[in-house]
């Protein structure tokens, strides 16, 4: 019996110990990363250089809340990668080819992604077909739609037109300061990265309709049931997951000043990297806007870091795979 | 020497001892009930048996050698069977019962890769034989009944030559005919030498059928004898620890008024249509055995099925098409399946208390976290849900507390209505009474209650009105002072239809 007791109480200790490693795994991976980068890389521990980290975050965690969104209510949302580049093509167009001003170069890609999101929804929630495979479908017709309309051709100032001359229009300071300006030295894309991020956190933790997005995806019958228009809540996570790969598109194309094809593309991996990390974060086991953040800087970090160390960008895919796997790995282990 | 012996078997999870020594011993041929409340550690132990998890301490011997089972397989060849009470989830429902009864010996077999499909189908022809089922071999196990899918479940287990089978609740979804079937079969099995570990809350079958009781309580063994030398009402007791006393029903002179009528609903799958009247206050029962159309008349009334008819709601009259509509006519419904239909399992029992009051604890969507608090803790009072931490998520609750956090979504809510499907299924003696008590006080503030259930003896103890369903539709309405069990059995098993069919 005595012995009983003391081998509980052993296990009891290893259990707690790999307990902490669970729950914190996730932020001692970053603070790990940033160690062994700032010591092996002599300009990483720089203002510069994590500013510029964040810069390149900023976009990634645009994507990643509106695929958090799509989590919540146990969905997923395939297309937003696509989304961005449209979004990206979409705002580029009004103002070099179409010479407009900066209300409708965001309304444009802005409603982009809101329609975008309710055929999502159309696809998955009304005709019911599997999130996954719906959200496959767009993700190439949306890619096809923007290669198409520019016929693969980036969009940039003073771009030679098919018909003859060149393009009227030109991407605007107001338009740029999105993406490149700063406003009390930091760059203003963080500032609203940082303001979406806290205005998400509160709507989903304080609010009752953030409560209700959460308890649709944790039991769709038992919500339903309970009389919660589960349906709504599903269209709407599905619309606020384009319209935040809307923004981030704008961003994009704000940073760089040109419309890059595609250039959405690699975003989709980043941000359900950093969505899922964000599940396995503080191990509360749910997508949660905050821990989302933690995830695009951890792969914010990793890639500037191996950038830094001259790994190639096509070998860095393979480090993004391994850190979803492990963080899918890490939020499964928590919720046994 | 054959005999299924378990020697001082002790388990805990994490500090909690759930098994603390318990012997437990099953002789060849003998029918043996497993008893005690929830939480005793029957499944436990069960699951132990089944190989599912080794025990801490304490050792198993079958047939005289001992035996260590490190995987389910193990316990399977050492002739253990294992009838779960989910069936479905022991099924390949998209195989026929064929492939589904010899999937075990599909596996096992290391000689050929090649199966003859003529020798398999004879094979599982004869197994269904066995448990006495006649039933097309190519027929998909997801076109069957419940009741056909145990009995597939049996013969599958018996296909590997099981010696003791573990009957887990085998009579929970099953007609009183179901089970007089079910009893034939294990009486012929344990002629053959066949042991059965008979787990069940329905102590008078238990009576019936077994041979010998373990009681557990608290994890250890509290009793074992001959069941020949044990009352129901001691077995209670022993389950308990205390004598049980059953729920006393109240005179009560019921206030004529009608809060709740429905007029030719129409029950789809049946097509038929129900009447129903409640009065303010009153508890309804509907009667009816499994697959009389209960939850079908339950989801019809809270706009889950595409229905037609009438609602009237202390006078004003609704037409209801979905749960939003019925809520707000102020219906509630506390379904059947609490986990899967009724609850935030991975949520808090705050958030699953609050769900539907929301409205009243939010300043322009903003949720007061403080008032949300004490909301809860009100309600977690009110129900006596235990622990009493409004934080401590659902899926650490016990059954009936469970159950207490559904019936508390709806307390504070403007229902007038309330329909329970099932309510005590699965939970224990002392759950089930606090139950009772929640719905008596909620008829006692004029709400208008229909409890659907197949325990007659739950609608003795608290309806004022009992209607017997068949095949859906009412056939016989009793009041309380009417109705006996006897009575409610005889009509609900069809006894009606077939007086009409005699001459007269």
């Amino acid at each position: 019996m005595a012995q009983t007791a003391v081998l509980t109480k052993e296990k009891k200790q290893k259990v707690s110990l790999l307990q902490i490693l669970y729950k914190h795994g996730t932020l001692l991976a970053i603070l790990a990363v940033i160690t062994y980068f700032s010591i092996m890389i002599e300009q990483f521990f720089t203002y510069e250089n994590f500013s510029d980290i964040l810069r390149s975050i900023s976009i990634v965690t645009l994507v990643a809340i509106g695929i958090t969104f799509s989590l919540i209510v146990d969905g997923f949302d395939l297309s937003v990668g696509s989304t961005v580049s449209l979004s990206t093509i979409a705002s580029a167009a009004a103002l070099v080819l179409y010479r407009q001003e900066i209300l409708v170069t965001l309304l444009v890609p802005i409603l982009l992604g809101i329609v975008i999101g309710l055929l999502n929804s159309l696809l998955i929630v009304k005709l019911k077909l599997p999130d996954l495979l719906a959200t496959l479908a767009m993700m190439y017709i949306i890619n096809g739609i923007q290669l198409t309309y520019t016929k693969g051709f980036s969009i940039y100032n003073d771009m030679p037109l098919p018909e003859g001359g060149i393009a009227p229009g030109k991407f605007i300071p107001s338009f740029l300061f999105i993406g490149q300006g700063e406003w009390l030295g930091i760059p203003f894309s963080v500032l609203l990265m940082l303001f979406l991020v806290f205005v998400s956190h509160l709507f989903l933790t304080y609010t009752k309709p953030g409560r209700l997005f959460y308890m649709t995806g944790e039991n769709r019958e038992a919500a339903r049931l309970s009389g919660i228009p589960v349906n709504r809540y599903r269209t709407y996570a599905y619309v606020i997951s384009g319209l935040f790969a809307a923004i981030a598109g704008i961003v994009l194309a704000s940073r760089i000043g040109t419309g890059q094809v595609s250039a959405g593309a690699p975003l989709l991996m980043d941000g359900v990297a950093a969505a899922f990390i964000g599940v396995s974060v503080f191990g509360i086991g749910k997508p949660n806007v905050i821990g989302t953040l933690f995830g695009s800087i951890l792969i914010g970090v990793l890639l500037n870091g191996l950038t830094m160390m001259n790994v190639p960008y096509y070998a860095q895919d393979i480090i993004k795979g391994g850190i979803l796997i492990g963080a899918l790995a890490l939020s499964h282990i928590q919720k046994k | 020497m054959n005999e299924l012996q378990m020697f001082n078997i002790c388990k805990s999870f994490d500090e909690v001892t759930v098994l603390n020594g318990v012997n437990f011993h099953v002789k060849q041929g003998e029918v043996h009930a497993l008893l005690g409340m929830n939480g005793a550690g029957k499944s436990t132990l069960m699951k132990i048996l089944a190989g599912d998890f080794p025990p801490d301490d304490g050792t198993i011997m079958i047939d005289g050698k001992q035996c260590t089972f490190s995987s389910p397989l193990d316990a399977k060849k050492a002739g253990i069977g294992l009838v779960a009470q989910e069936v479905d989830t022991a099924l390949f429902p998209a195989l026929s019962v064929c492939e589904n009864i010899i999937a075990n010996e599909i596996v096992e077999t290391k000689t050929s890769p090649f199966l003859s499909w003529n020798k398999q189908k004879q094979r599982a022809k004869e197994l269904l034989r066995q448990v006495g089922l006649k039933i097309d071999v190519n027929k998909l196990v997801h076109e069957c009944s419940l009741h056909e899918k145990q009995l597939i479940l049996l013969a599958k287990v018996l296909s590997s030559s099981a010696k003791y089978i573990i009957l887990d609740e085998p009579t929970a979804p099953l007609s009183t005919a179901e089970t007089k079937t079910l009893f034939q079969i294990i009486q012929q099995l344990k002629a053959k030498g066949v042991s059965f570990i008979y787990i069940s809350h329905k102590l008078g079958e238990i009576k019936e059928i077994c041979d010998r009781v373990t009681i557990l309580r608290d994890g250890k063994v509290v009793h074992n004898s001959p069941i020949s030398d044990i009352t129901i009402d001691e077995m209670i007791e022993h389950m308990l620890g205390r004598t049980y006393q059953s729920a006393k029903k109240e005179k009560r002179t019921l206030n004529e008024t009608i809060a709740f009528e429905v007029k030719n609903l129409l029950i789809p799958k049946t097509k038929t249509t129900v009447n129903l009247q409640i009065r303010k206050g009153e508890i309804v029962g509907i009667a009816g055995l499994v697959g009389a159309g209960k939850t079908e008349l339950a989801h019809s009334l809270f706009g889950l099925e595409k229905t037609s008819g009438q609602w009237w709601i202390n006078g004003k009259k609704y037409t209801i098409s979905s749960p939003i509509e019925a809520i707000e006519a102020g219906i509630s419904y506390i379904p059947e399946e609490r986990r899967k239909q009724g609850l935030f399992m991975n949520e808090s029992v705050q958030k699953n208390l609050t769900v539907r009051l929301l409205s009243s604890l939010t300043n322009f969507q903003w949720i007061y976290s403080q008032k949300e608090e004490k909301m809860a803790l009100s309600l977690i009072q009110t129900l006596k849900i235990r622990p009493s931490l409004p934080k401590i998520t659902v899926k650490h609750l016990s059954g009936g507390n469970q159950q207490k956090v559904v019936i508390g979504k709806w307390l504070n809510t403007n229902s007038e209505v309330f329909i329970f499907d099932e309510p005590t299924k699965g939970i224990d003696v002392n759950a089930k009474t606090e139950i009772f008590s929640i719905i008596q006080s909620l008829a006692k503030q004029g709400k208008a209650i229909l409890y659907l259930t197949n325990e007659f003896q739950e609608l003795l103890d608290i309806a004022d009105t009992i209607h017997v369903m068949v095949d859906g539709e009412l056939v016989k309405t009793f009041s309380a002072e009417e109705a006996t069990h006897e009575k409610l059995v005889y009509y609900s098993s069809g006894g009606e239809t077939l007086w009409h069919k005699l001459p007269s």
